[in-house]
């Protein structure tokens, strides 16, 4: 994600996957409240195709981006369910961004290998006035 | 005080209009806290107690139903020693007390309790120390606006009768003709003026450029190309509504597209179907076919409010170089669940900030900001379509929809507000 490696990310998906990241609070019913992104298959394949066209201004320059991952913990069933905290140190056009947040991962095994068929992510400033998010957190 | 009149001209307007700190705190001044400016709409705060604060230029203020019922917008600000009196966004509450000295006011703004009162004497009114409410507040279709000036331009002035219309527009998309705000807020920021912001919401020219990624991902999924609707070809048209208001008029092209979309089921799925039959039992068909010709409402209202689509656009000015941005989306009362899911689901993949349009406007206003530091040719071209104008049906200037016709209606209403005007 730090490489905006755009279509290595998207193939971790499986084809039936959400991808959520809730806007103002941390959890309410998606169908009635406005997210920040709240996007299906489709919908993230049209978000790196955007990404990848050369023309999404709000990333031309990239972002530079590194990011840590820790404090994980994890639920094995039948899916596996990943709870994560996350630090992202952001610079782009001479000014540094941090992001810090909590993330769900829902993990199902395929027979292609562990797929993402839900991830959330929690920004601890989701209910603040935001700066450009348009990198892959 | 530098001359305004010499930095807008007719075809064009000097950079320093989005830069100079001394002009940015000049409109603050005579347009944010003289003129009126858009505060909330009632269906945020639908219950007593509900209440939202929010910024009129920089004064903080409470936008509060109180348990009589009544909107009020009272100021921010405890009337013992001035501390910020609620520090939250939003919430329910019978009392505000204050953190310093626990001075408690009623939602309706009444002092209602003084610890150790009897040390302030026996002449002490607890009434002349009641919240201080906004000097004037007006509301029309439940949008509730606010001046901070008891006299001046009068609310009828100002909300002219085109803007009105368009207020009209989005709320009786609702067959209950209300608008349900209740649904979420994006907030973001970006370097750059607040008028760089209230011009592009009506400028047609930028789209298919800004926004080129959105739009061949849109043509891809669809078979449309929504760019069209702003090319150079476009038959929308823009136009000048009086008092720095500008709307696009989709009217000319939905004329001829209304008919293929609706024969298309992709474009005009059943819950579509279900929302125009019930508009058409609501309005009669001869209104409710005007508004779905009309739409989507797609309009500027000076100076700090935008009606775009399914969304209510509020720019918050903060310095000549930083705008906050406040977006709600807003659901109908009375359609179909299906409408109003799609509506915010729309919302999300071009707005907010990982949206895949509005960032991209945000970037270019930085690189506008930044490319006005060049200041060997400090001018900025404001002159197509000037000269083509024509008077539409409605009486309203107009131009084709392209043209920076909008820009100037903007730009000139504001030179006129800094030189004194009303």
């Amino acid at each position: 994600m730090d490489a905006h490696a755009y279509d290595a990310w998207y193939a971790l998906w499986s084809e039936d996957a959400i991808y959520w990241l809730p806007c103002n609070l941390d959890d309410y019913d998606p169908a009635r409240h406005v997210s920040l992104v709240y996007e299906n298959y489709d919908g993230l394949k049209d978000r790196i195709d955007r990404l990848k066209s050369g023309q999404a201004w709000a990333q031309d320059p990239k972002s530079r981006l590194a990011r840590v991952v820790s404090n994980i913990e994890i639920e094995a069933g039948d899916a596996i369910t990943v709870h994560s905290t996350f630090n992202i140190t952001a610079s782009r056009n001479g000014r540094i961004e941090v992001l810090a947040g909590r993330s769900e991962h829902r993990l199902r095994q395929t027979p292609d290998g562990l797929r993402i068929a839900f991830k959330k992510v929690m920004l601890v400033d989701n209910d603040e006035v935001m700066s450009n998010l348009t990198f892959l957190i | 005080m530098t001359d305004v009149a010499a930095l807008v001209l007719a075809d064009r307007v000097h950079g320093s209009i989005y830069k100079d700190p001394a002009l940015f705190e000049a409109e603050i001044d005579r347009i944010f806290h003289q003129g009126w400016v858009y505060l909330g709409h009632a269906s945020e705060i639908p219950d007593p107690g509900d209440f939202r604060t929010a910024m009129i230029g920089r004064q903080p203020v409470i936008f509060v139903r109180g348990d009589d019922g009544e909107v009020r917008v009272l100021m921010n600000r405890c009337t013992h020693r001035g501390s910020l009196l609620c520090p939250h966004e939003r919430g329910n509450s019978k009392l505000f007390t204050c953190g310093y000295h626990a001075w408690a006011f009623r939602n309706t703004g009444a002092l209602a309790a003084v610890p150790f009162r009897e040390r302030y004497g026996e002449d002490f009114d607890k009434q002349d120390h009641d919240l201080r409410p906004a000097p004037r507040v007006a509301a029309y279709r439940e949008f509730v606006f606010a001046s901070l000036a008891p006299d001046g331009q009068s609310f009828g002035d100002y909300l002219t009768p085109g803007a009105r219309r368009e207020l009209d527009l989005v709320t009786d998309m609702s067959p209950e003709g209300h608008l349900l705000v209740n649904v979420g807020v994006h907030k973001y920021q970006f370097q750059g003026n607040w008028k760089l912001q209230a011009e592009n919401n009506i400028d047609a020219y930028h789209f298919g450029f800004v926004h080129a990624s959105f739009v061949d991902i849109q043509r891809k999924r669809s078979g449309y190309n929504i760019a069209a609707v702003a090319s150079g070809d476009s038959k929308a048209r823009i136009r000048d509504l009086g008092g720095g208001h500008v709307a696009w008029d989709y009217r000319p092209i939905n004329r001829g597209l209304a008919k293929k979309a609706m024969a298309d089921d992709a474009m005009f799925p059943d819950w579509r179907r279900e929302w125009h039959k019930r508009l058409i039992a609501a309005h009669g068909p001869e209104k409710a076919h005007a508004l779905i010709l009309g739409n989507p409402s797609h309009a500027y209202i000076f100076p700090n409010l935008a009606l775009i689509g399914s969304q209510i656009r509020v720019m918050q000015p903060t310095a000549a170089s930083h705008t906050r941005m406040f977006v709600y989306p807003h659901v109908l009362a009375g359609v179909p669940d299906e409408v109003n899911l799609q509506r915010i689901r729309a919302h999300e993949a071009f707005y907010g900030p990982a949206g895949g349009g509005a960032t991209d406007d945000f970037e270019i206003f930085s690189r506008i900001d930044r490319g006005l530091a060049a200041e060997v040719d400090p001018w900025i071209l404001l002159s197509r379509g000037l000269g083509m104008e024509e008077v539409d049906e409605d009486g309203f200037p107009s131009g084709q929809v392209t043209d920076e016709l909008g820009n100037r209606a903007i730009l000139h209403h504001w030179r006129a507000l800094m030189m004194g005007a009303a």
